[in-house]
């Protein structure tokens, strides 16, 4: 990737990370999507507290979104604006350019980021001063798993926008995605699932995610609560690092083949059948 | 280097269904040259393959003198590419979209020059998304020249236009074409927007080139029958011969003067174009 390429993505992330912004409908979708909603639940949970810990409930569910938010935006945003990108042509008009294509990636990538750091202010900003929820006592752990986190996840989000065919196939992509933020242990403790269910949360990213982002907020006497009552943070990196190794290897083949396969008439057959459904 | 393109026996299939049986065109720098053919011929497969974007079955091919099946960057920035159904980039604004791409290239266009020169200055600030049919069409073709592109690609450019918007455009094309020089093949199945904009022309037809040359080089190349009128015997005489000056020569030398109500109509290039394509269809 030449250097140009890359300083025109990061710029191109950034423009459209504000055409977001701009964007009432999109907006209101992340901010009444996540954050809107997460506010709403502050205020509905008002002073409750985990059972026998002191902990305030807003704090978990403050940190089960935060997980979320990340896991949403990479793995059911981030590919939907690839396939909405290839619907309308725009990854085609990158491939026309020299060096078009990893500039288009870098500024998917930071776009994503972006949104994934607006979020995440938004809601640790609404969980403290609405909720009353502390700041993280341990804000290196946040950082790293927040960092690594993301990293593990964009490079799925992209494997995952370049095999869905089309932008009505997201929805169904999104169902399983769905269940994993229920079993994952975000919003209900892990523990409280079957064995089987525990066993295949930890399979994926967004299980390992969550338990990183509750050591950075939790205080240990929320560990009953967690598989072998620790925070284990060793396997947190593992497994985020695994899952990163496996976007890394599982996402470039499948993005030269989606644009490779790009072209005027793709376009045109895809636009005529969109028109006829 | 005179040759911008070119091609020789260029096959394509798509399975079993050969779309191009062995295709040779010659493009030369700094012309304009139309692809024509009807709807299916393979004109957009032709245009694909030189663009880089699909690989062919067989044949020899030269862009710019560097085969598209192996494109590089440096290639790429030589080539500017219009398609038919862009609706990229909504949320960007105009201008702002201008300048991100070019952007791209070593020595780009200034963008307010060429939002001037393609007449969208009034919608410089404009968002994307909201610009008209034909607004959309002229920043494409902006988009497509904004790094000086040697060669120029566009894919039926003029679909969906009404005529002055036509007109337009092809003015707004000629001027581009002839201010920098560029070399310019056009795909179209207008044979009058053939016939207006290009030097040179190539009929595809059934996956080969079926004649290619100027629009005068062309409508004798068809050779579709020419009609012969004249007055005898007090009712009008119809002929349809390939040579009307022969058989008016011999009208002549039999009336052994001046022929009464002769006239020689030789078809329209439309006539001579629609006669080809349903000879080989």
């Amino acid at each position: 990737m030449n250097a140009r390429a890359l300083r025109i993505g990061m710029k191109r992330g950034w423009t459209e990370h504000n055409h977001l912004l701009r964007t009432r409908k999109e907006l209101l979708g992340t901010l009444i999507g996540t954050v809107g909603v997460f506010a709403a639940l502050t205020l509905w949970m008002g002073d409750s507290t985990v059972e026998e810990t002191g902990v305030p409930t807003i704090t978990f569910m403050m940190v089960g979104f935060l997980a979320f938010t990340v896991f949403g935006t990479a793995l059911m945003t981030f590919p939907m604006a690839l396939v909405t990108d290839r619907e309308e042509g725009t990854l085609l008009r990158l491939r026309t350019i020299p060096g078009g294509i990893p500039a288009y990636l870098a500024g998917r990538a930071v776009t994503a980021l972006c949104q994934i750091a607006v979020q995440s202010v938004l809601i640790v900003a609404a969980g403290v001063l609405l909720g009353g929820a502390p700041l993280p006592h341990d804000w290196f752990t946040l950082a790293w798993v927040l960092l690594l986190g993301t990293v593990a996840t964009v490079p799925l989000g992209a494997a995952i926008g370049c095999v869905l065919p089309s932008r009505n196939a997201v929805g169904v992509a999104t169902l399983p995605l769905m269940a994993l933020m229920f079993t994952s242990g975000v919003f209900i403790p892990v523990t409280l699932m079957p064995e089987v269910l525990q066993w295949t949360a930890q399979a994926f990213p967004l299980y390992w995610q969550g338990l990183g982002l509750r050591a950075a907020f939790l205080p240990d006497t929320m560990l009953a609560a967690e598989i072998g009552g620790s925070w284990r943070l060793p396997y947190v990196a593992a497994a985020l690092a695994a899952w990163t190794v496996a976007g890394m290897l599982l996402a470039p083949p499948l993005i030269r083949r989606v644009t490779r396969r790009e072209s005027g008439s793709r376009l045109a057959a895809r636009q005529l059948a969109a028109q006829r459904s | 280097m005179s040759t911008a393109v070119s091609v020789r026996g260029l096959r394509m299939s798509y399975g079993a269904a050969e779309v191009l049986r062995g295709v040779d065109l010659e493009i030369r720098r700094g012309e304009i040259f139309t692809l024509l053919g009807p709807n299916g011929a393979g004109k957009t497969t032709t245009i694909e393959i030189l663009e880089g974007f699909r690989k062919r079955s067989a044949g020899e091919v030269s862009v710019l003198g560097t085969d598209p099946g192996k494109a590089t960057d440096a290639w790429r920035a030589k080539l500017g590419i219009v398609l038919q159904n862009w609706r990229d980039h909504a949320r960007w604004g105009v201008r702002e979209l201008i300048v991100h791409l070019s952007g791209f290239y070593d020595d780009p266009h200034d963008p307010g020059e060429l939002l001037a020169a393609v007449g969208l200055d009034e919608q410089a600030g404009q968002q994307v998304g909201r610009l008209s049919g034909g607004q959309r069409r002229r920043l494409d073709v902006a988009l497509g020249i904004v790094g000086r592109p040697e060669l120029l690609f566009l894919d039926e450019p003029t679909t969906g236009f009404d005529p002055e918007a036509r007109n337009d455009f092809h003015r707004l094309l000629a001027r581009l074409a002839a201010d920098d020089g560029m070399t310019v093949l056009l795909t179209t199945h207008d044979l009058v927007e053939a016939e207006k904009l290009a030097h040179r022309t190539a009929i595809l037809s059934g996956g080969r080139i079926a004649v290619c040359g100027t629009p005068a080089e062309l409508a004798q190349a068809v050779q579709a029958p020419s009609q012969v009128r004249w007055l005898e015997d007090g009712r009008e005489q119809v002929m349809t011969t390939p040579d009307p000056s022969q058989a008016a020569w011999e009208l002549h030398r039999r009336f052994g003067g001046p022929v009464p109500g002769l006239e020689i109509r030789r078809p329209s290039l439309e006539e001579s174009y629609l006669g080809l394509i349903g000879r080989n269809v």
